[in-house]
């Protein structure tokens, strides 16, 4: 926009010069000042144009109305402070400082630290992973391989598929890392027994939902996306563009033929009734009826009719179709949520009547629903009824056996029983861990005395002080190897023996509770 | 009539009821006018709707239940004359006096619109108060004159009777008298039930009423248990994979070895 030598001169604050600028001649004059101020919501050139005497139009044009803009806390002045702060998200003893508004309560809780959430990593029991884990393409050990990694990401699964490199697996992609991962934790959830209620379930099942072919599909499609020449670009737009018009042109030609329709029949056609969108055209005999049925309203008619004439019943069905299809669902809808208050009235519940009818023979009799509580007859039976009433619940009778009471009792007999299953593999495993330890120790005392000759070199002692100090009973044992094992190849030794003395410190921390518990 | 003998698949209807019985200590005149002499208590027996009438002195018993029950049969100890006793009309109750408590065989015949075999459940004649087993002792009953103190004793289990796939017949007529619901809220004292030992307090006072309440609390009792038995088993499988690993490492050490 350029602009005018007045408004250099205002720009500048110099005196106007002899010939004033149209824009500036009015304001001049001293005591029209004050009215001759420029009304607000007009630009200023529009003034300059239309002058003072601005028609009543004018005041109109007030400044379009915005919101008026949020005062945000005033416009005090703020002071802000250098403060330490503690991070309850931290685990290491890290302080930092941060700017804060003054006043700020120094020992508050840091804002974000709820914002530090660890993504629950999933373990499996060997028994669960015998139970429901088992895959042919996955090995247990790969499978573990997959967690751990996915645990020390965080579930970044660009840096586990990058760094994924399972010694003798196979070749691994994304996809097949995900979908195993995801699956395992599905499976997971569905077999434990679960605290919350059924809902939260399914919905942390199904946020587990990965569909392997479909993302490969996806990627797939991603990948022919990118891959498009000019050309073929070029192509699809033109063909898009082509489809449009079509489109359009279609619906111009049924709007006309419409149109021209209803002039030829006139307005007892009952064509604005019927909705001609989405029907085949049809031809003038079919037309005929469909203007003669309402007014006869003799069903038989059409269907004779219809015997003759193919299109008939096309032309009348598809709109009869068209006005259930539309009906329906409003009356279903209406109906469920008023029969759901029939139902509690009536103490009435629905199941699935399909699946009832399956087995038809099979009538249910009449019961007293606190017969249907769980009987615990199994071996297990008794284990449960003593978990039960360690928990003050009685096993065989309720308060009030209400339907969804005697669910409750199921559910919580279900979790029961896989309480007991694992406190039985746990002490299958104890066992097991004491006859491997025995083993392991009589080894070691045989293989201890046949290399005796070799213990006893200083360098091998100190490295695996401290596992025999945390150590009572397997670090002797440990430490003979890792002596014995001294004598050649130094280099190769020396991180084999660390990784001994790892384990038996390991061990020892696991493995004492039990054993004291025994004496 | 014929579309009247379909089942109604897909759907069970419920009606709960109370079974049970109250007792109340004999006063010494009434003992004397009483043709059996050694017995010390009036009790009756009964099948009732579950929820209560509005200022009734009864436990439940709301509804008339004859509409789908035909017969209550009572079946008492051998020792009572003709012990079976039954009941054909609302109210379906006994009441006799007695000195011991037995275990009463309950039968429910129901209407012959429902096409239903009778059911059977039983009842422990209740006639000592209350006493709290909590170090799984029982405790001496209390003398009759303490007993007679602390009013009247009720011993009620609430039940739903379910029919499964009701005849469309039977259907109307269930539906057309629906059950009167229990309370919301709690206004007499709790009924007495050994699966909730606690609620023994609360069920001082007065004649008992159902209520949902009840069935709440039990729910969250059970709920409670449930997440406890859980996290114990968390804590087990966190020990169980804790160990799997360090009976890896040992056999790993073995096969080193």
């Amino acid at each position: 926009m350029a602009a005018s030598a007045a408004d250099v001169r205002s720009i500048l604050s110099l005196p106007n010069p002899s010939t004033p600028g149209p824009s500036q001649t009015k304001p001049k004059v001293p005591g029209t000042t004050e009215r001759s101020r420029k009304p607000e919501g007009i630009s200023r050139e529009l003034y300059s144009l239309i002058g003072p005497s601005a028609p009543t139009l004018a005041a109109q044009l007030a400044k379009p109305r915005l919101k008026q803009k949020p005062n945000l806390g005033g416009g005090g002045r703020v002071k802000w402070e250098w403060q330490s702060f503690k991070n309850n998200g931290r685990t290491d003893s890290l302080h930092l400082s941060h700017w804060t508004k003054a006043g700020t309560d120094p020992e508050a809780e840091y804002t974000f630290a709820k914002y530090n959430v660890q993504p629950t990593s999933y373990v499996y029991s060997q028994d669960e992973y015998n139970r429901f884990l088992e895959d042919k393409e996955w090995t247990k050990e790969e499978t573990d391989y997959l967690f751990e990694l996915v645990r020390e990401y965080d579930q970044r699964f660009y840096v586990v598929g990058d760094r994924y490199d399972f010694p003798g697996g196979p070749p691994r992609s994304l996809e097949d890392l995900k979908d195993r991962y995801y699956s395992v934790c599905r499976k997971l959830v569905r077999n434990r027994p679960w605290a919350g209620d059924e809902s939260s379930k399914m919905q942390l099942i199904s946020s587990f939902q990965f569909d392997k072919e479909r993302e490969v599909t996806r990627k797939k499609y991603v990948a022919s996306l990118e891959q498009r020449t000019p050309q073929q670009i070029a192509e699809e737009d033109a063909l898009y563009i082509e489809l449009k018009r079509l489109e359009q042109t279609e619906r111009r030609f049924k709007k006309e033929r419409d149109e021209l329709l209803k002039t030829l029949l006139g307005v007892e056609s009952g064509l604005p009734d019927i909705s001609v969108e989405d029907e085949p055209p049809v031809n003038g005999n079919g037309l005929h009826i469909d203007t003669t049925t309402p007014v006869t309203g003799n069903t038989r008619k059409t269907k004779k009719r219809g015997v003759n004439d193919v299109d008939t019943p096309t032309s009348a069905g598809p709109s009869s179709a068209n006005v259930i299809s539309l009906g329906q669902p409003v009356q279903k809808k209406a109906q469920s949520a008023k029969s759901a208050q029939y139902d509690a009235q009536h103490c009435i519940h629905r199941t699935d009547a399909n699946q009832t009818t399956s087995n038809k023979a099979a009538h249910t009799p009449v019961y007293f629903r606190s017969y249907k509580l769980p009987m615990l007859k199994n071996p297990t039976g008794p284990r449960i009824i003593q978990v039960l009433s360690e928990l003050g619940i009685s096993h065989s009778r309720l308060v009030m056996p209400t339907r969804e009471n005697c669910a409750r009792v199921d559910g919580l007999v279900e979790a029961t029983m896989s309480l007991i299953d694992t406190k039985k593999c746990v002490d299958k495993v104890e066992q097991d861990i004491q006859v491997a330890t025995m083993r392991l120790e009589m080894a070691n005392n045989t293989g201890g005395e046949g290399g005796e000759g070799g213990a006893g070199t200083p360098s091998a002692m100190d490295v695996d002080e401290d596992a025999e100090g945390v150590e009572d009973d397997d670090g002797r044992a440990h430490s003979v190897i890792s002596s014995r094992s001294t004598k050649s190849m130094r280099g190769r030794k020396q991180s084999q023996r660390r990784s001994m003395s790892i384990s038996s410190v390991d061990t020892s921390a696991t493995g004492s509770m039990p054993k004291r518990r025994k004496r | 009539m014929a579309e009247q003998r379909v089942r109604v698949r897909g759907l069970s209807i419920h009606r709960p009821i109370i079974y049970g019985n109250t007792a109340t200590v004999l006063t010494p005149e009434e003992r004397k006018i009483n043709p059996s002499p050694d017995h010390t208590h009036r009790w009756t027996v009964a099948v009732r709707s579950a929820a209560s009438a509005p200022d009734s002195d009864i436990v439940g018993g709301a509804d008339d239940l004859s509409y789908f029950i035909k017969r209550v049969t009572f079946k008492l100890h051998e020792t009572y004359p003709n012990p079976t006793r039954n009941i054909e009309k609302h109210p379906f109750e006994v009441s006799e006096t007695g000195w011991g408590e037995f275990e009463v065989q309950i039968r429910i015949t129901f209407i012959q619109e429902s096409g239903e075999k009778a059911i059977t459940t039983y009842h422990h004649l209740k006639l000592h108060p209350w006493t709290v087993t909590s170090d799984g002792q029982i405790p001496e009953a209390p003398s009759l004159e303490t007993a007679a103190k602390m009013g009247p004793v009720h011993s009620w289990q609430y039940d739903e009777i379910v029919f499964h796939d009701p005849y469309q017949s039977f259907l109307n007529i269930l539906t057309a008298h629906p059950p009167t619901p229990l309370p919301k809220i709690r206004k007499k004292p709790v009924p007495f039930h050994t699966a909730n030992p606690g609620s023994l307090e609360a069920s001082k006072g007065g004649v008992p009423e159902f209520t949902q309440e009840m069935e709440k609390e039990e729910a969250e009792r059970l709920e409670i248990a449930r997440k406890a038995v859980i996290t114990e088993t968390d804590k087990w499988r966190a020990k169980l994979i804790e160990k799997e690993k360090e009976l890896e490492l040992l056999q790993r050490q073995i096969g080193d070895v």
